[in-house]
Formats: structure tokens, sequence, C-alpha cells
């Protein structure tokens, strides 16, 4: 059977759906995402988080993996969390910081 | 498909010890404050009175620490990255340490009765040692160390040292005749206790959670260190003139260098502040700010009872003890409450379902309304306290009280709400 082609703007889509529960921002627009790389059914993905240590730390990679494989039950979802480059305000999209009053 | 990755819920200790002390704390706070409200005409003059005392205990041990300890036992493996060492530990220190309370409460309200000091003392300084040694134990096996670790491992040294004041005084009750200045202790044991204990753990975790909460970026730490130097070194300084040298131009200095360190601490917060990317304040910070603004208006009275003795103003060293208790930190706890229970509510409760169902935001599991009156009515409630213990007006004092009672009413109902959520 031919399984249809995984695009990076439909995992950046799925996504958006993770939103960090104190800010109310979804991940992406907070530029948490720094990469996606999609080889067959393979998807990595490369993120950090505001600060190390947040207690988020750990349950945020668990919602991205999980959302991804719900909505495409034939991938494997490889997060990789990484502090460099060190995440700065001005990654978020212009939506988030005007939702933050920037 | 890789293994999920669930780093927080592996440090993470059970939640159910972390609410155990929360929920006493949160119990302690409303009782305080109902037993100050209907006793508010006993609470003026010298401050060694025995209901006086009995109320500042609830506070001190039953509120503050108390809620310190959960916080203490859910951040340190969160912030360094590192499992608790023991959480059993941490439940037998739980009803060691609470029947410790109850008992020096108990005993410093009926002053006269029966059961000695020494005994509740000595289960609370049982209880401290194993939150010392729990935390320490953990705090070994740290590999990548932060300035919030540094100033935790402090804080733990002097609630020992306080610890250690608390049960020499107390044995100086019970037998008199060991010739201890008890005023000068009491005044080391308060001291050691606000500004090494409770003061060096908010700092701490400060700097962790507010640029957390403010999503703060781009600041250095300078300030910080210095606060940390400069305190610690006036604390040891006013341990060492109480037993080896006079007082007088020593205690003039260390207690500059603590002032110092203090408003470099609060120019830290200010800078973490100014930095903030998060530009609206939400209830949490609000209570943060109307906390440090209180810090330091504490820490000038404080500060000029170096120069002032104030005879004509009677009430002034309880002005001062409320303002620190009351309006510094308690305001500080029960904003961060805000903070930090919803999200550990949720992260128990929720964090499993995301992405499988709908899951409430965190400010969606409170009443932010209530938390708005709860806020309001603290701030009036001190400031008609404060202005009532000046004018020596009862009356007013009853209505301060009130409203703080109200207001912590109101907060435990907005906790009571994160929990059933």
């Amino acid at each position: 059977m031919e399984t249809k082609e995984i695009t990076k703007d439909q995992i950046i889509d799925i996504l958006r759906t993770v939103i960090d529960p104190e800010i109310g921002i979804n991940i992406v627009d907070l530029g948490l995402v720094y990469d996606v790389s999609i080889k067959d059914q393979l998807i990595d993905i490369t993120m950090t988080l505001t600060t190390p240590g947040c207690p988020m730390h750990g349950s945020i990679t668990d919602w991205v993996r999980r959302i991804i494989t719900m909505t495409i039950p034939d991938s494997t979802v490889n997060v990789n969390l990484v502090w460099e480059p060190k995440w700065t305000p001005d990654k978020m999209s212009n939506e988030a910081k005007q939702q933050l009053g920037m | 498909m890789n293994q999920p990755n669930s780093i927080a819920s592996a440090y993470s200790p059970p939640f159910k010890i972390v609410a155990k002390y929360f929920i006493a704390a949160i119990v302690s706070f409303v009782i305080m404050s109902f037993i100050l409200m209907i006793n508010y005409n006993d609470i003026n003059g010298h401050h060694f009175q025995p209901k006086i005392l009995s109320i500042t205990h609830i506070a001190t041990l039953g509120f503050i620490t108390m809620i310190i300890f959960g916080a203490m036992f859910q951040l340190v493996p969160v912030v360094l990255e590192v499992k608790l060492f023991s959480t059993i530990l941490a439940e037998i220190q739980f009803w060691i340490y609470t029947i410790g309370v109850i008992g020096l409460v108990y005993k410093f309200w009926y002053f006269g009765s029966e059961l000695s000091f020494t005994l509740p003392a000595i289960l609370l300084n049982v209880a401290m040692f194993i939150f010392a040694f729990n935390i320490i134990a953990s705090m070994i096996k740290v590999k990548n160390w932060n300035i919030t670790g540094t100033f935790l491992a402090a804080a733990i040294f002097w609630l020992i040292v306080t610890a250690i004041a608390g049960i020499l005084l107390a044995v100086n009750l019970d037998h008199p005749y060991i010739k201890i200045n008890h005023l000068q202790y009491l005044k080391l044991h308060a001291n050691v206790a606000f500004i090494g204990w409770v003061t060096m753990v908010i700092m701490g975790v400060s700097f962790k959670l507010i640029p957390m909460f403010t999503l703060s970026h781009g600041y250095d730490l300078t300030f910080a260190k210095w606060a940390f130097a400069l305190i610690n070194f006036g604390l040891f300084g006013i341990n060492w003139i109480m037993h080896y040298a006079d007082t007088g131009i020593y205690n003039l200095i260390f207690g500059i260098t603590i002032t110092i360190g203090l408003i470099l601490y609060l120019i830290q917060i200010y800078i973490i502040f100014k930095k903030r990317v998060r530009r609206k304040f939400d209830i949490g910070l609000k209570f943060s700010a109307v906390s440090f603004s209180m810090l330091g208006l504490s820490t000038l009275l404080g500060f000029s009872f170096l120069f002032f003795e104030y005879e004509n103003i009677t009430n002034l060293t309880l002005v001062y003890g409320f303002m620190v208790i009351v309006a510094y930190i308690s305001t500080l706890i029960v904003g961060q409450m805000y903070k930090i229970v919803p999200f550990l509510v949720w992260y128990h409760k929720y964090s499993s379902k995301v992405g499988i169902e709908k899951v409430p935001m965190l400010k969606d599991m409170f009443s932010e309304k209530l938390a708005e009156l709860n806020l309001y009515l603290m701030c009036v409630g001190i400031i008609i306290s404060v202005l009532s213990f000046l004018s020596e007006i009862n009356l007013f004092l009853l209505i301060g009280f009130a409203l703080l009672f109200i207001s912590s009413v109101i907060f435990s109902f907005n906790m009571i709400k994160v929990f059933r959520s």
C-alpha cells in the first residue's frame, strides 16, 4: 500500500496544537521548534524550551511525540531537545509577541 | 518508536507528598488569620507574649516553613535535575514536624501548662534535620549545578542554625538557670530564620521562577552573587558577635552588610522584571510585585533599628514582624501558590491527556476575579493593620485582621478549586 507523503508544513501545523499551558501560546509561535526533517516515515524534530530546568521539560517533548503519532500513526518521531542556540524572545512570531504585549 | 523521554516526571516526587505539605500550610494560614482576628485585642505592646509567640509560630512553622518544605521537594528535583533522595523520609518528616508545630504552638499559647517547650522543639529539630539530610543527599548527585542550588544549600544551613537556636531557647524557657540572654538569642533566631532561611529560599527560587513566569532574558546575575556574599557574610557576623564579641559597632557593620545585600537582591529582581518579554502582570506576579515592595520597606525599617530605638512607638517591633511575615513573605507565597499549585495539579491530571482531549489552561483552574479580590483585600488589610498598630486604635486592628482573614478564606477557596479541577 502506498502511504501519503508527509510534509514539513503538515508537521508544523500539528505542532501548532501543542500549547504551553502557562503562557497560552503554541510552541511553533513561541519559536521553540528549530527544525523539522522528514525521511520516509521518520520525523526528526529539533526543539528547545524557554529556559533549562523548566518544569515542562520532558512533558512538552512527550506531547509532541504523542500528538504526531496520533495524527500520523505510521510515523516514528524523534524529538531532540537542544539548548544551543539558546531560545531568545526574538524567535517568537509576531502574533506571539503581540499576545504577550511586546 | 522511541520511548517517551519523561524527564520531568522522572525527577518530580509523587504529587501526593507535595500536596500534603501545601494543604497543611494553607490550613495553617487560615487558622493563623482567624486566631489573629479573634485575638486582636491582645496583639499589642512587647512582642514577647504567649499569644503573639504562638501566632508567630503558626505563621512561621505551620504556614511559611511548611510550604517551603513542599515547594523544595518539588523544585529541587526539577530545577537541579536530580531525584529526591527519599520520599519516605519526606513523609516521616511531615508527621514529626506537624506534631512538633502543634505542640509548640499549644505550649506558647498555654504558657503555664505542664507540657515542656523542649519536647516539641526536639520534634521540630528532628524533622528539620531529616529535611536537611534528604535535600543534601539529593543535591550531592546534581550534575548541572546552578545559582538556585547555591542559595538553597545556604538556606538549609541557616535552617539548621535557626533550629538549634530554637531548641536552646526552648530549653532555656524550661530551665531558666542556663542563663543565656534570651531576648538576644530570640533576635538571632528570628534574623537567621527570616533572612538566612526564608529569604535565601525566596531568592534562590525567584531567580528560577520569576524569569520563567515573565519570560525574562538577557540579564546577568552579578547583583544576585553580591547579595549572596553580603547577606551570608552578615549572617555569619551576627552569629559571631552573639558569642564572641560585644555588639555595638559590629552589630552596625553586619546590619549594614545585610541591608546592602537585600537591596542588591531587589535591584536584581528589578532588572529581571525590566527584561521581561511578557509585559502583562498576571495575578501571581501582581502579588510578587507587592511582596518585593514590602521587602524593600521592611528592609528600610529593619535598617533604621540599627540607629534608632523608637522608644515612643511601642508597637514598632510588632509592625516590623507583621511587615516581614504578612506583607512580604505571605503575599509572595500566596502569589506563587497561584502559579505553582495549578501547574502541579495540571501536570498530575492533564499532562497525559494533551492531544487526546481538551485540557484547560492554568489560569482557568481558579477564579481570577476572586484572586484579584484576594490581593486587594490582603493589601487593604495590611495597610489598615499597620496604621492601627502605629495609631494604637484597636478597633481598626480588628478591621485589618478581618480583611486578612477573609482574604485567606478566598485564597483557600481558590486553592480547593484548583485541587478539584
